[in-house]
């Protein structure tokens, strides 16, 4: 009897250590990067590109990066979203009947999420050698999207997976059509879910240096098409980091700020949009 | 004799090699309640779903035979099954409403069906919630979602969501079990409304709501069409031995139970012994009723009772530890 309660509470122990451990490492990285990076945000940073030289401590902003990166994501995004839902729907039981296709479907999928994302840098800087195109937004969105297809296709694939059965034998049992429950109920019903699983994406996409650092490029001026150069926060904060000047290190945390803040928004934005939409939603 | 609504012809249902439904060909009749009783896993909610083909979400199933709905057979390849289900309704075991609004829920078959004009659609919303008694409930929340409603007035939601497909079918499977008494009352007395225009075909496993809603019954056991009829006929006269079975059996809660031994903490084969004593108090014809916690007892005294040549009525758990075991004394 005594035994078993002091296993409890050793159990019980290791759990609360392991949370402070996660909470705990969060608070560290954020507390650093705002400690030492909102001292140096300042206005002309967000509002103001890179002036020549900017990395070798002349003036300017990084909103080149700024908005090179949110084009980047949301391109990559929507790019994935388009794919991942078709991919998603297809490897549910009643579109691709459990078969071997599906199967090598997931596992693929499951390889390419734990591929390092420099290789799909480097695949996608092959591909644009081989067809003679330049680092461009175009080729950093596709990258992206790649990067950004597993972990967004796994996501829906197991937000849609506990549909309720019930809920699809309804539909067909009205006399709707497979498209029409899928869209209007199952698509319902897994709709938070799959805005989770989207914004789990864009997190990783905007945050990843690796895979546009050879396929997007990197400039001090905002793209103004598909086809031109882009800069990007990640290797803005990288490329910042690596110079020897300490007054433009620390505008790598500045930079750093910068990005956790918009990867906050759009957190708390799915969120509020999430839960619009969870009202309605059959537990 | 009144119309045939569904005639079903030679079916047959294998799932995973087993055989769920062998060889039943049955008449359901027309604007009347034909409720289909059996015990669990006879192939009752088996013989629902191919009525309106859900048969074909499951995995591993083989199906032949006809089941032929106004002269179109269902399992036909050319038979349209959005059709076919527009036709059928379904009111579920278990409430499900839709993940959507009070309103949209029963807007939902009109809508899929190709009505778009707002005030049709409201109107049919109002009549068909007016008919299953939830529009004075509902009427001022409309727009707030229907998982919100409680379990009775879900399953009243479907229901009337049913209903605004316009079938001429209303398929039941179980549709109070889930219910609380107050509930399944209200369904009930709707479902005998409602049989004025629909033909509706009720599971259930529920003998007393067979007698009370039935017109014409179907015995199902293990697959096999025991006896069907109308309802009078079955419940008063079974010509089956399993039917009168049945119907004994599942009305064993009526019983009177002359006499009641608790014989909790005794061994066996002492719980027999003092079984047997209690057993000899009683006349012949009447019901013991014992309750054990020996899991030995469980399986020895009910031999032992029937090597006597008493009858063992139900043998159940009860609870965690006891047992009850209800024997008539042998005539």
């Amino acid at each position: 009897m005594e035994f078993r309660r002091i296993e409890e509470s050793i159990f019980k122990a290791l759990m609360i250590l392991s949370l402070v451990f996660v909470v705990g490492s969060l608070l560290f990285v954020v507390g650093v990067i705002l400690w030492r990076g909102l001292p140096v945000l300042s206005f002309d940073m967000v509002t103001k590109t890179g002036e020549g030289g900017y990395l070798l401590g002349k003036g300017g902003g990084i909103l080149n990066a700024i908005i090179g990166s949110l084009y980047l994501a949301a391109g990559g995004t929507i790019l994935a979203f388009f794919l991942s839902i078709a991919i998603a729907f297809y490897l549910q039981k009643e579109y691709s009947g459990g078969t071997r296709l599906s199967g090598l479907t997931r596992l693929s999928l499951d390889i390419l999420w734990g591929t390092p994302s420099i290789v799909y840098g480097a695949f996608g800087y092959i591909v644009l050698i081989y067809f003679h195109i330049r680092a461009s937004l175009l080729g950093g969105i596709i990258v992206l999207a790649l990067l950004e297809i597993p972990i967004m296709t796994r996501a829906m694939e197991e937000v849609l997976k506990m549909v309720p059965g019930d809920l699809k034998e309804t539909a067909y049992s009205l006399g709707a059509t497979r498209f029409e429950t899928t869209l209007k109920v199952v698509g319902k019903q897994a709709l938070p879910g799959l805005l989770t699983g989207v914004l789990m994406a864009f997190g990783r996409g905007i945050g990843d240096a690796a895979s546009i650092l050879f396929t997007a490029g990197y400039t001090d001026r905002i793209p103004g098409s598909l086809f031109d150069a882009t800069a990007s926060l990640p290797i803005a904060i990288f490329s910042q980091l690596s110079t020897p000047l300490p007054q433009v290190q620390q505008k790598a945390y500045a930079s750093a700020v910068i990005l956790l803040i918009i990867v906050l928004a759009i957190s708390i934005i799915t969120r509020l949009l999430a839960k619009k939409y969870t009202r309605f939603i059959i537990k | 004799m009144t119309e045939t609504q569904i005639s079903i012809q030679n079916l047959n249902v294998t799932y995973n090699g087993n055989r769920a439904l062998k060889n039943i060909s049955v008449e359901i009749p027309k604007k009347q309640i034909t409720a289909i009783i059996g015990p669990s896993g006879c192939g009752k909610s088996t013989m629902l779903k191919c009525m309106n083909r859900l048969i074909d979400m499951t995995d591993n199933v083989t199906f032949s035979g006809k089941i032929i709905i106004d002269n179109e057979d269902v399992f036909d390849k050319k038979t349209d099954i959005i059709n076919i289900r527009k036709k059928l309704g379904l009111l579920a075991q278990k409430p499900t409403p839709l993940p959507m609004s009070i309103y949209e829920n029963v807007a939902f078959g009109p809508r899929i069906h190709g009505v778009k004009k707002k005030p049709v659609l409201d109107e049919t919303v109002q009549r068909c919630l007016t008919i299953t008694g939830l529009w004075e409930e509902v009427k001022d929340r409309l727009n707030s979602p229907a998982s919100q409603l409680s379990i009775g007035q879900q399953q009243r939601l479907c229901l009337a969501r049913g209903l605004a497909v316009e079938p001429e079918i209303i398929l039941c499977d179980e549709p109070t079990s889930a219910l609380d008494p107050v509930s399944s009352q209200h369904i009930e007395q709707q479902l005998l409304k409602l049989k004025k225009d629909y033909t509706i075909v009720i599971v259930t496993h529920n003998i007393h709501q067979a007698m009370r809603l039935a017109d014409y019954v179907i015995h199902l056991y293990l697959g096999e069409l025991v006896e069907h009829g109308p309802a009078n006929d079955v419940f008063e006269n079974p010509k089956e031995e399993r039917t009168r079975a049945y119907i004994n059996g599942t009305m064993l809660s009526d019983l009177k139970i002359d006499k009641e031994v608790d014989l909790k903490g005794n061994i066996c084969p002492y719980n027999f012994v003092l079984a047997k004593q209690a057993l000899h108090e009683l006349s012949k014809g009447n019901v013991l009723k014992l309750v054990v916690d020996d899991p030995l007892a469980v399986t020895e005294v009910p031999r032992g009772m029937e090597a006597d040549g008493h009858k063992i009525m139900s043998v159940k758990q009860i609870n965690k530890t006891d047992w009850e075991i209800v024997i008539q004394k042998k005539e």
